[in-house]
């Protein structure tokens, strides 16, 4: 997937050479294999510590001022007494919210409904907004970016604050388009958190209170407790009430790839059932699914840990600085410098923003 | 509500998102990003240059590769970052950060040319620099891959450098268009285009056969 609508001619559209995408290039792959050991791996040098000079220095305030300054302040303490004194009137302040418009049909706002009399509203915090089978309604937020709820959605505003938006999906289907920066987006739905990192998603909750997130641009995470799913562009992850999200993959992956894939997240079978869907996702991962292999390596048994390294590393060979016995073992920093060589981005990005808002939140029940 | 906004959720009310509205996205959340560690790093947080460091080091190491020596490309990355941190302040809007920094990269590379005394010649020996100082070679680069680079190297500066970023450092379009502030539209068509010239420039079948090890 690349920026299209660009004025781009046909031959134009090689989707590998640009974004890896598709089918890949003999050719660019071939000079990518032999390019790939001058690429940059050196650690940043230890920088100095360097405090830049003020646009405005500050100056030696004139004499005149220096008396000026604590006289001003002795009067603004004066006046803030004899305000608390007379106890002014509470002033009414405005309500924090989205704003809603209707796009088709007569979505609900709280009590009220969206008729094309009166196309705009404002989702307050607390409040739902409700679409039914042919309505759809749009929010937005200025600061943060707009919201598509499509029809048979429910939806309710938590928080919209400086440091977090959040939304509870109950049920139905959001797009979001978020430019707020990457962390303060978020979604609760009833299986599993999506916390956007920029920026394009589709989220859908089912009348069983599953999920499924489907990444257009950027990247979203996909939490619920201890079990995270990072979604490129392009790449999907189901979700299923009390278990979390289940390993993303990209959506062109083949369909045994898929459903063998699901069997291992979500189906309680036994042991032979599981070692031949196991065996299946080794066998037909292509080099654009490590990352679901990356993904699984911590979701599948001890014994089931090794073979999943060996065609991870076939796929995208271990960076220095990661072994067999780390990987095995779940080191965190061996993980995300492999994943760092997926080539999908920093994953720093999540572990800087996770710590912000993880911490005590729970799916919206 | 304003009526631009409502045009704007009209613009993604159908099946496909817009992707004007997509790219606004994409460049009002990396000119945030880098804003942030800019005037972080201003405030003399080192950590903050670190991950400018860690976000743009690949840029400038294929701008580098471009223009100079194998061997030397490492050290002027540092020497690029290092220039780089003491100037911050000269840096008016903190979101164009990659350009600002891929223009030092590029006066770099001038100056290093400059100051050679001999004419330099492009190395085939990438090193390293060892715990005590000496260089040490990090990989062995044949003969088919020295004529890769100089045929790189012999295309128009705008090509070999979106080249190198992709097919060196891993960097895919949009990450060479978010980094070096250049439009996708304009890197999609150097890569496109240069692509088409290196395959004429390589001898046939060069690029043929698959690639050992």
């Amino acid at each position: 997937m690349g920026p299209n609508g660009l004025g781009m001619d046909k031959d134009t559209k090689d989707d590998y050479l640009w974004d890896r995408s598709g089918e890949p290039d003999p050719e660019v792959r071939k000079l990518e294999t032999m390019l790939e050991k001058l690429r940059h791996s050196r650690p940043a040098p230890e920088f100095p510590v360097i405090v830049q000079p003020s646009a405005r220095p500050w100056r030696v305030a004139p004499l005149w001022l220096r008396f000026a300054v604590p006289a001003i302040a002795a009067l603004l303490m004066v006046a803030g007494a004899l305000r608390l004194l007379v106890k002014p009137k509470p002033v009414p302040v405005a309500q924090a919210g989205w704003d809603v418009v209707r796009v088709e049909g007569a979505p609900r706002l709280g009590n009220q409904t969206i008729t094309a009399a009166a196309a705009a509203g404002k989702l307050a915090i607390g409040e739902v907004l409700e679409t039914d089978a042919v309505s759809k309604a749009g929010i937005n937020d200025r600061a943060t970016g707009e919201v598509l709820v499509e029809p048979d959605t429910r939806l309710r505003l938590l928080a919209s604050n400086s440091a977090v938006k959040r939304l509870a999906l109950e049920r139905g289907t959001i797009r979001a388009t978020i430019w707020a920066p990457p962390g303060e987006f978020v979604v609760d739905t009833p299986s599993a958190v999506a916390v956007d990192l920029g920026c394009v998603y589709t989220l859908h909750v089912d009348g069983d209170g599953n999920g499924e997130l489907h990444t257009s641009l950027g990247w979203v995470g996909f939490k619920f407790g201890e079990r995270e799913s990072f979604i490129p562009a392009g790449a999907m992850s189901r979700s299923k009430k009390n278990s979390g999200p289940g390993t993303p993959y990209f959506e062109d992956a083949s369909q045994s790839f898929r459903a063998a894939l699901s069997t291992l997240d979500f189906e309680e079978t036994g042991s032979s059932p599981r070692a031949a869907a196991f065996s299946t996702v080794l066998k037909s991962a292509r080099r654009r699914d490590a990352f679901t292999l990356w993904h699984l390596l911590s979701r599948v048994a001890l014994h089931e840990r090794g073979p999943l390294f060996d065609r991870l590393a076939a796929l995208v060979p271990a960076p220095a600085g990661v072994t067999r016995d780390g990987v095995l073992n779940l080191d965190r920093q061996m993980l995300d410098l492999w994943w760092n060589e997926l080539g999908l981005g920093d994953i720093s990005l999540w572990r800087n923003y996770e710590r912000s808002w993880s911490i005590g939140r729970t799916p919206a029940r | 509500m304003a009526s631009a906004s409502e045009e704007r959720l009209e613009r993604f009310a159908g099946d496909r998102l817009s992707p004007n509205a997509a790219r606004e996205c994409v460049q009002i959340r990396d000119h945030q990003d880098d804003s942030a560690l800019v005037e972080a790093a201003r405030r003399g947080d080192r950590s903050a240059f670190g991950r400018l460091y860690d976000r743009y080091a690949r840029m400038v190491h294929g701008i580098l590769l471009a223009r100079v020596p194998v061997r030397d490309v490492d050290d002027l990355v540092h020497d690029v970052f290092l220039l780089a941190l003491p100037r911050l302040h000269t840096l008016r809007e903190a979101g164009r950060f990659g350009s600002w920094l891929a223009a030092i990269a590029r006066n770099r590379a001038n100056d290093y040319h400059r100051s050679s005394v001999e004419e330099v010649e492009f190395s085939d020996e990438v090193v390293e620099r060892k715990s005590d100082g000496r260089m040490a070679p990090r990989a062995q680069v044949d003969a088919e891959t020295t004529a890769v680079l100089a045929a790189i190297r012999g295309l128009p500066e705008s090509y070999r450098e979106t080249l190198f970023m992709r097919l060196v450092e891993g960097m895919t379009g949009p990450e060479i268009a978010a980094h070096t502030g250049l439009t996708p539209g304009s890197v999609r068509v150097n890569l496109h285009r240069g692509m088409q010239m290196l395959r004429e420039k390589l001898p046939r079948g060069a690029l043929d056969k698959p690639q050992s090890g």
